[in-house]
């Protein structure tokens, strides 16, 4: 299932993906695209972690782990 | 690139570095070209663990492997990579690498070449190494080698570290390397520095030493913690960064950027991926890391360890201590008797003996935790209890080292290093210690089989549910301590996860046989060395004491044999005992005694107490050469049977009932008595205040809750 508009990545459920449009916060830009995670690359929730307030993600074919706070700040078109 | 700096490298003594990102296979490949002739030092200045080894190349000079840590990038976030930063901007340094080999995972070149690029741009002669090169064959994955190797501007050499392929062919290119690096010096750099960046740098060109733009933007980015930026320099940097408006955060994402869009296209022409099937890496994870299963399997692999670690460990251990009776019998045998038998006996042989039985148990829990970060799982744990450690003020990363602290608080307390938040961090290391580590199990095992009976319950044994019991004890321990500390310390800095979980793999054996005997070795060496020493020191104090006590006490001793008409083993027995309650160590625990009385201690556990605070395994030896002195010549015994033996002279009860048991295994539990982690935790957060009150903290917990303990069982 396609996220509907440009959205932030946290407000989705396990199983949705898209790609990502931009950051909106300039200190997790650096460090998301130092471990590789940058506009353009497909974003795919695989499911939402034990307790919470954390996500097993994957970014083009590699495995993530981000919490919700992380994921705010990405822009999925 | 306008520099003229770059001379050749002298050819004595070359230094080449391993850098790569994390999970790029960098370990496995030092391990695979330098085996057993590894040094394990520390980095200048900083306690991260540097690895160095000598490789033989033809007819060059032996060469200096440094294995760097795993780095993302030039723009660090902990303190691992700010030093693979500090090194590689730092040409005048000694560990400045004369050449690079850069590791990358071939199947994630997209993302691993990111840093090569930054690096390549620092004019630094490179080898990319192209790890994992199993997977070319396994996963249908095609790689274009030439066209890297054009496209890149650097030789390309695959290699399969798991299963030793292509050492033959890097070592080669190593070679030809260091022999002309003029040779391999880059062309175009991957990138310029742009507008945000261009008028700072105009200005600062010229102060800076730098060997080319790059290497000078760096310096601007890095100037405020860089050590080997002089203080007058930094100031300069910073005031050009303000006056020309120069971003940090921006130019970075700026440079990043830029550089992914130059090596992506290269990157998708050369390199093939087979098809984007679920691999047995997410088939695994819908399981292990399953929001129920995921914690549940995580516990139950937690049990596992600690039955296996008590269940495999018995036969080693009987053989450890039959080998150290034979010894201490033997040289009984053949030295004359006196003093210097006394002391190898009594005080070198039995301290030894008391830890190094433990080898074995140590050696088998270091294994388990080599093998769950070999295999990749360490990650998956991180990342199902981020949630619970975040209310904890801890971070997902803690649970590495809340693990490994039941090994060794002193590698947890380093792998605390890739926690970027200072406090997150802080905390770790703060409450790591509480978890039981190795150097307990032999207190624990010779204290809980007087605090707990023989027995068992459906097929759980008594003691070893105690056992477990302890460890729990510990954990809990940890997690309320972070909690209250959570509330004291306050901090502004963000706090992250954004941790990669790489694809489950075999593990290498090799890499796992390697860690283990390291971190064995150094037990054995740093331990023993303690053990020695206090041995030593003890066995004097317990000896020797004020002559004209030591005389009276000998005089007392007489009286008594005679009033009960004692002979033999008794005689001695009580002469020992008249004469270690006036030695030297009689004092000192007799001092102590009213201190620990509430919690149930004799002057003679005061003495083991005392000891213990240099090292906690001392405590067995400590009993151990007590316990012989009080009895010399009669060494047929074991520690525990002496202790069971000890009857207070007061109350004619045997001194090692369950309460005080109890008591000495919770005071064990939470005291701070490893002056080694203590001193870890100062280098780690630069200053005596955290470990002084590291300190304060456990043992005051310790007092308040043997004290409970003992109170509340008699």
């Amino acid at each position: 299932m396609p996220f509907p508009r440009s959205t932030a990545a946290s407000l989705f459920v396990a199983g949705m993906s898209g790609t990502i449009e931009r950051f909106t916060n300039e200190n997790l830009a650096g460090k998301l695209l130092d471990i590789g995670v940058r506009p353009g690359s497909r974003l795919r929730i695989v499911r939402k972690g034990p307790f919470g307030s954390c996500w097993y993600v994957k970014i083009d074919r590699h495995c993530v782990a981000l919490r919700r706070r992380e994921l705010a700040c990405i822009l999925i078109k | 690139m306008a520099n003229s700096d770059f001379t050749s490298p002298p050819l004595t003594a070359p230094v080449v570095g391993l850098v790569g990102n994390p999970n790029s296979g960098k370990s496995s490949l030092f391990n695979l070209l330098t085996g057993l002739r590894q040094r394990i030092g520390n980095f200048p200045g900083v306690t991260v663990e540097k690895k160095s080894g000598t490789l033989t190349i033809d007819d060059l000079p032996p060469v200096e492997l440094v294995d760097f840590p795993g780095a993302y990038s030039c723009y660090p976030t902990s303190l691992d990579e700010r030093l693979v930063v500090q090194e590689l901007t730092n040409p005048k340094g000694d560990l400045f690498p004369d050449a690079i080999l850069y590791v990358a995972d071939v199947t994630k070149l997209d993302k691993h070449l990111l840093l090569f690029t930054q690096l390549r741009d620092l004019d630094l002669p490179m080898i990319l190494v192209l790890n994992m090169a199993d997977l070319i064959d396994e996963t249908g994955l095609q790689v274009d080698i030439p066209l890297l190797s054009e496209k890149l501007g650097v030789p390309v050499v695959t290699v399969s570290a798991r299963e030793g392929r292509g050492v033959a062919e890097l070592k080669q290119a190593i070679g030809d390397l260091l022999r002309d690096p003029q040779a391999f010096r880059p062309g175009e750099p991957f990138y310029e520095p742009g507008a945000p960046a261009r008028d700072v740098l105009a200005d600062l060109r010229q102060a800076l030493p730098a060997r080319n733009d790059y290497h000078a933007l760096l310096l601007t980015h890095h100037a405020s913690w860089l050590r080997h930026v002089p203080e007058k320099l930094r100031h300069r940097v910073q005031e050009a960064r303000v006056k020309n408006g120069f971003h940090s955060l921006r130019a970075q994402v700026e440079e990043t950027m830029e550089r992914y869009d130059t090596f992506e296209p290269i990157v998708k022409k050369a390199v093939r991926h087979a098809g984007d099937k679920e691999s047995l890496s997410d088939k695994l994870d819908g399981v292990l890391a399953h929001h129920l299963f995921g914690p549940v399997i995580f516990i139950a692999l937690m049990l596992f360890l600690f039955q296996a670690l008590f269940a495999w460990s018995g036969w080693p251990m009987d053989g450890i201590e039959w080998f150290f009776g034979q010894l201490g019998g033997g040289v009984r045998a053949t030295l004359p008797e006196g003093w210097l038998a006394d002391l190898l006996v009594d005080g070198i042989i039995a301290g030894l003996g008391g830890v190094l039985v433990f080898v074995p148990q140590i050696a088998i829990l270091f294994l388990f935790i080599t093998i769950l970060e070999e295999v990749g799982y360490m990650a998956r744990a991180a990342y199902l209890f981020d949630s619970i450690m975040q209310r904890f003020g801890l971070n997902g990363r803690s649970v590495v080292a809340l693990i490994s602290g039941h090994a060794c608080a002193i590698p947890a307390i380093m792998s605390t290093r890739t926690i970027a938040n200072w406090k997150e961090r802080l905390l770790t290391i703060l409450v790591t210690p509480l978890t039981s580590c190795s150097a307990r199990i032999p207190v624990y095992v010779i204290l809980i089989s007087f605090a707990v009976p023989d027995g068992s319950f459906a097929g759980f044994g008594y003691q070893g549910l105690a056992f477990a019991g302890l460890y729990f004890l510990g954990i809990l321990a940890a997690m309320a301590s972070a909690w209250l500390f959570k509330f004291v310390l306050k901090t502004g800095e963000r706090s992250f996860l954004m941790l990669e979980l790489p694809d489950y793999r075999t593990p290498v054996w090799r890499n796992v046989g390697l860690t283990v005997w390291q971190k064995v070795k150094t037990f054995i060496v740093e331990a023993g060395q303690v053990i020695l020493f206090i041995s030593i020191v003890l066995w004097g104090l317990s000896s020797y004491g004020p002559p004209s006590q030591m005389a009276e006490a000998e005089v007392r001793a007489e009286q008594v044999i005679t009033a009960n008409n004692l002979s033999g083993d008794d005689a001695d027995d009580v002469l020992a005992g008249e004469k270690l309650e006036a030695s030297y160590a009689g004092h000192i625990g007799k001092f102590i005694e009213p201190v620990i009385r509430p919690l149930g201690y004799d002057w003679k556990i005061g003495i083991a107490l005392f000891a213990s605070f240099a090292a906690r395994e001392v405590f067995v030896g400590t009993m151990a050469t007590i316990y012989s002195v009080g009895s010399a010549g009669d060494d047929g015994l074991r520690v525990r049977d002496r202790m069971a033996e000890e009857v207070n002279p007061v109350t004619g009860q045997a001194v090692y009932n369950p309460a005080t048991a109890w008591s000495l295994l919770v005071f064990y539990v939470f005291a701070m008595m490893c002056m080694s982690t203590l001193a870890v935790t100062k280098r780690e957060t630069g200053g005596w205040k955290w470990p002084i009150i590291q300190f304060t903290f456990m043992t005051v917990l310790a007092y308040v809750s043997a004290m409970g303990v003992y109170q509340l069982l008699t």
